[in-house]
């Protein structure tokens, strides 16, 4: 009941194939291109062009400053994050940012007049091409390269799971409907470490095949879906980083354009399909040389020395997280048993907005406790590259509930806990080197990032703020920036402690704590508004339906 | 530098009578077809006996949707529950078996391997194409990942298994859920169409393939089926696989598929009208059964039996039991901590009383929402009743929702003391007298807040 058409291989064919593998001297003609083909070429070529290169100056500043020979593996990823495009017309059209893509835009329109004006060059000299086969073929491979450092960039923070982080105690107590969608969505991938490394592998994977021109297809491919999916989910979402996924689902599908023919053809038509692929001929000795350095270089900083510093993040300087180790018979979750501010005894009450609630002593340097009262919210992603521990917050970002959480040092020899508030009414800027295409609120952080400079001279003076702490408890404190293991210590992470921290405002309390074991902890001391407090507090063995995974960031 | 160029015109060549381009039958490539070909058979028709128990339970006058849903999500077992490991390892020897005995019967006849191979993919991705689209739609409507309750949204994130955030999560954002059912349907589509199936296979195994992964790490209950399809789309795929990889990895030149059944006009009516009922029956059909059973479950939702303008979450000002007053507590077992009223007949309260989890999560389609297990499943920290309210006599008696602690009753007269308070008096599962006094709490959620007004405006809650 059925027949097959059948086609012979034609001997042209195997002549064809011997060409594509780049043996043959051909005598062939190359087609000359279209004029609207080399118009469009035109366009699209500065407009890639523009946005595979950094524009912003901090970019180049904070690259040519890394000290190669003591890396932070953020050092590498700000080289493979960065933003790009046209901004001298600042980011935004008529006003609108258009939710970030404006810059977009921008470069489009910049594109095409350059476009125009290049070809009304070449036309008016008469010095037009026929073809751009080979300014093509490197066209795509500056995309290519592009889009495969950044998404490995991407890629390694999920493949060593510190991208989103497995909650702290606080956040396990907290109410589903006190997050915002974002947080909920990053703690769903936190809490399985092993998918996230599923994700940061396909990441990975995808950017290596865009090393190479034969996996380019596949790995554009895997980049269009993978990314294409991200985009959605920061909509959905609100995660604040649409418009860098939505970059690599533009690079990616710049990558297919010539592919999506040759599959339709081949599968969809049935068809005989020979596709042409043009590449130079590396002849000389130096051409091939510079090739194989550039392509082992850009393998080993991006594949074998981000891993190796992704791996010393993920171990001991999770960066989402603080990575000081918490007083250790000082963890857990704690009931309030007793609360008394300036000798008078508040008994629970869901509904009182001055009594603690329940108390967390995390892994790390942080207190977290209740209050039945609004509080300020820090709405952003909690990411960035932090070296303080202080100004780690994603156990705080996206959450309400009238959680507070304040950052300790402590005098373990004195039994004094010096406890700041972590949230901050003006944020840092985060992703400084990304600048446009950052997370969300960068463009918030920005303008933050002035009012708080203008504001510095008026801030109520550096010497109050930094004597809270007297020398002796220093001494028995330490130095924050050697409390980590020695194989994560970074000149970025030196630099950072090095400066003087700016003079913020911060929540502050002393509190002295008395415990045998850490069944039982009291606490005494003056609070924010210098109330005396004295807290009796028990800990709670709280059994959680989450089943935790078996692989864990950091060293507590 | 110097170019390699080919000519970029390539005419098709002109038709030969050769065997070139023709799929190689070898000894061994035949030996394994039949394997695979009564294995995948044995697992896409319907040849288990409870299919057709299940089919002929089903109310034909009142089709549902989960009627459908049940019929796509087909697959053979040898024993009761869902499908396991186990199953295909059966079904393989089985195969095994067969095409052994098929290699001794056939030993001296000429079949028509290439026939026979297409019209296993015919099966094969009609098989699978149910199976998608059959999710897809009710993520698109969207239904399989449902809004949080209210009590879920007043539950701490630490008392949910893994399974119930994954799909509370998804449930947050019903366009993103939409979306990816849209994304299952149009691949479903294109599975039934001989040259597109194998663009349809890809995208299913990648969609599918993350499916999977999910599925371990959350610990759902749809791994074996989730590779049950990842295998379906495989084998479709595998029909394109060298010519896609000698086009896209090797870029040379490549033949297209040359087989194609020739039918008579007979034959050719025959496929359109059993396409056309196909897409009927699982697409069209499903899609309006599933459309009118989010219309009914609306409605189920405000004609249901709870009390009216109740719904909300109180405090428990006044907590008695036994005439003893027990004083706000999170750490007292007996003493409820909050009171959740949803919208439909059900109470959750919250106490340090310990809950043991209801981990059955069957995939949740069938009856109205009030009456399914979602609320429960996968969640402690609070008890789950579903009520009965006599609001002549002011009684209401509940019943816990946890299979755990099937039984278990509460009775209490209720008195509305006004819009925002409400007492409870009368007895709770161990027979103690309980009286308390509810009181509601206007509470915000970030989770709404924050999607009303965006994360840019400063914000205290």
């Amino acid at each position: 009941m059925s027949t097959t058409e059948i086609i012979a291989e034609s001997p042209a064919k195997k002549l064809l194939a011997g060409h594509v593998n780049g043996k043959a001297t051909s005598t062939m003609t190359v087609k000359e291109w279209k004029p609207w083909q080399k118009i469009l070429f035109r366009i699209a070529f500065i407009f890639f062009i523009c946005i595979s290169i950094p524009n912003s100056p901090e970019w180049y500043r904070l690259v040519s400053h890394i000290d190669w020979s003591n890396l932070h593996y953020r050092d590498l990823y700000d080289i493979a994050r960065f933003g790009s495009g046209i901004n001298f017309f600042g980011n935004s059209i008529f006003g609108s940012t258009l939710m970030g893509y404006a810059n977009w835009i921008t470069t489009l329109l910049v594109a095409i007049g350059g476009g125009l004006l290049w070809t009304l060059a070449v036309r008016t000299r008469q010095t037009e091409r026929k073809e751009y086969n080979i300014l093509y073929y490197w066209l795509r491979v500056v995309v290519r390269y592009r889009a495969g450092i950044g998404i490995i960039g991407f890629g390694f923070t999920k493949l060593l799971p510190v991208q989103m982080p497995y909650p702290s105690f606080g956040l396990l107590n907290t109410n589903f409907g006190d997050f915002t969608a974002q947080k909920i969505y990053w703690l769903s991938i936190g809490i399985v470490p092993w998918y996230q490394i599923f994700a940061g592998v396909v990441e990975v994977l995808a950017g290596t095949l865009l090393f190479f021109r034969k996996t380019t297809t596949l790995g554009a491919i895997l980049l269009f879906g993978a990314l294409g999916d991200i985009v959605y989910v920061n909509f959905a979402y609100d995660g604040g980083v649409h418009v860098y996924s939505s970059y690599f689902v533009l690079l990616a599908a710049f990558l297919l354009i010539d592919d999506v023919p040759r599959i339709y053809r081949l599968l969809v038509q049935e068809k005989f399909t020979a596709p042409v692929y043009f590449y130079p001929d590396f002849k000389a000795k130096w051409q091939r040389f510079t090739r194989a350095g550039l392509k082992t270089a850009t393998i080993a900083v991006f594949l074998v020395v981000l891993f190796y510093l992704q791996l010393v993040n993920f171990l001991y300087d999770p960066y989402k997280q603080p990575s000081v180790a918490g007083v250790k018979h000082l963890r857990g979750n704690y009931a309030v048993t007793e609360f008394r501010i300036n000798n008078q005894l508040l008994s629970y009450s869901p509904l009182d907005s001055t009594r603690w609630q329940e108390v967390t002593f995390e892994k790390w340097t942080s207190l977290t406790f209740n209050v039945n009262r609004p509080t300020s919210i820090d709405l952003s992603n909690g990411g960035g590259d932090p070296q303080r521990d202080i100004n780690r917050t994603f156990e705080l970002t996206g959450t309400a509930g009238g959680r507070r959480v304040f950052h300790y040092y402590a005098d373990t020899v004195n039994h004094v806990l010096y406890l700041q508030d972590k949230y901050k009414a003006i944020p840092d800027r985060r992703n400084r080197a990304a600048g446009v295409g950052g997370d969300g609120g960068t463009e918030k952080n920005l303008q933050a990032k002035n009012r708080n400079e203008t504001s510095t001279g008026e801030a109520s003076g550096r010497k109050n703020a930094d004597n809270w702490i007297s020398k002796q408890a220093w001494v028995n404190i330490g130095d924050e920036v050697k409390m980590i293991d020695d194989r994560a210590a970074s000149t970025r992470r030196n630099r950072e402690f090095a400066e003087t921290p700016r003079t913020e405002k911060r929540n502050r309390m002393i509190l002295k704590y008395e415990t045998q074991d850490g069944s039982r902890i009291i606490l005494t001391g003056i609070n924010e508004n210098k109330d005396s407090l004295y807290i009796v507090l028990d800990r709670v063995d709280r059994k959680y339906a989450l089943s935790e995974s078996s692989l864990q960031a950091g060293k507590y | 530098m110097s170019t390699i160029n080919t000519n970029q015109l390539f005419a098709e060549p002109a038709h030969v009578n050769s065997s070139v381009d023709r799929a190689q039958w070898n000894a061994y490539s035949r030996a394994a077809f039949r394997v695979f070909f009564i294995y995948f058979l044995s697992q896409v028709l319907p040849l288990d006996w409870k299919f057709y128990r299940d089919l002929f339970s089903i109310n034909w006058s009142d089709l549902q949707y989960s009627d459908i849903f049940h019929i796509a999500h087909y697959t053979p077992r040898f024993s009761a529950g869902a499908q396991t490991f186990g199953d295909w390892g059966i079904l393989f020897l089985i195969a095994v078996a067969g095409g052994l005995a098929w290699t001794y019967a056939t030993r001296n006849k000429n079949i028509d391997y290439d026939n026979l191979y297409y019209w296993l993919r015919v099966i094969v991705r009609y098989r699978l194409a149910i199976a998608i689209i059959a999710y897809g739609l009710i993520k698109f409507f969207p239904l399989q990942s449902p809004y949080p309750s209210l009590s879920n949204l007043n539950t701490s994130y630490g008392d949910f298994t893994r399974w119930k955030l994954f799909s509370l999560s998804l449930g947050i954002v019903p366009n993103y859920e939409s979306f990816l059912g849209a994304v299952e349907i149009v691949t479903g589509i294109l599975l039934l169409y001989r040259r597109t199936a194998s663009i349809g296979a890809f995208i299913i195994l990648v969609f599918t393939g993350n499916v999977f992964i999910s599925n371990v790490a959350y610990d759902g209950n749809e791994q074996v089926y989730s590779l049950y399809l990842i295998t379906l789309a495989a084998f479709i795929l595998t029909f394109d696989i060298q010519r896609l990889f000698n086009l896209l990895i090797l870029q040379k030149p490549t033949s297209p598929n040359r087989f194609r059944p020739v039918f008579s006009k007979r034959q050719r009516w025959i496929g359109y009208s059993f396409k056309t009922s196909f897409i009927f029956f699982f697409v069209i059909l499903y899609a309006v059964k599933i459309n009118a059973a989010v219309a009914k479950e609306q409605l189920a939702l405000n004609n249901n039996k709870g009390l009216s303008n109740a719904s909300g979450i109180y405090n428990v000002s006044v907590f008695r039991i036994n005439k003893d007053s027990i004083a706000y507590s999170k750490t007292d077992p007996q003493r409820w901590q909050d009171v959740v009223i949803e919208k439909w007949n059900t109470i959750s309260i919250r106490s340090n009383r310990s809950v043991i989890v209801d981990s059955n999560y069957a995939e949740a389609v069938g009856p109205a929402y009030a009456n399914k297990l979602y609320e429960v499943e996968g969640s402690a920290g609070r008890h789950y009743y579903h009520y009965e309210a006599d609001t002549i006599n002011h009684t209401l008696l509940l019943h816990n929702r946890n299979k755990n602690y099937a039984g278990e009753k509460l009775r209490f007269h209720y008195e509305r003391i006004n819009d925002s308070t409400l007492s409870l008096s009368g007895i709770n599962e161990h027979n103690d007298a309980v009286y308390v006094l509810l009181n509601k709490i206007n509470r915000k959620y970030l989770l709404e807040v924050v999607a009303e007004t965006g994360r840019q405006k400063a914000l205290k809650l």
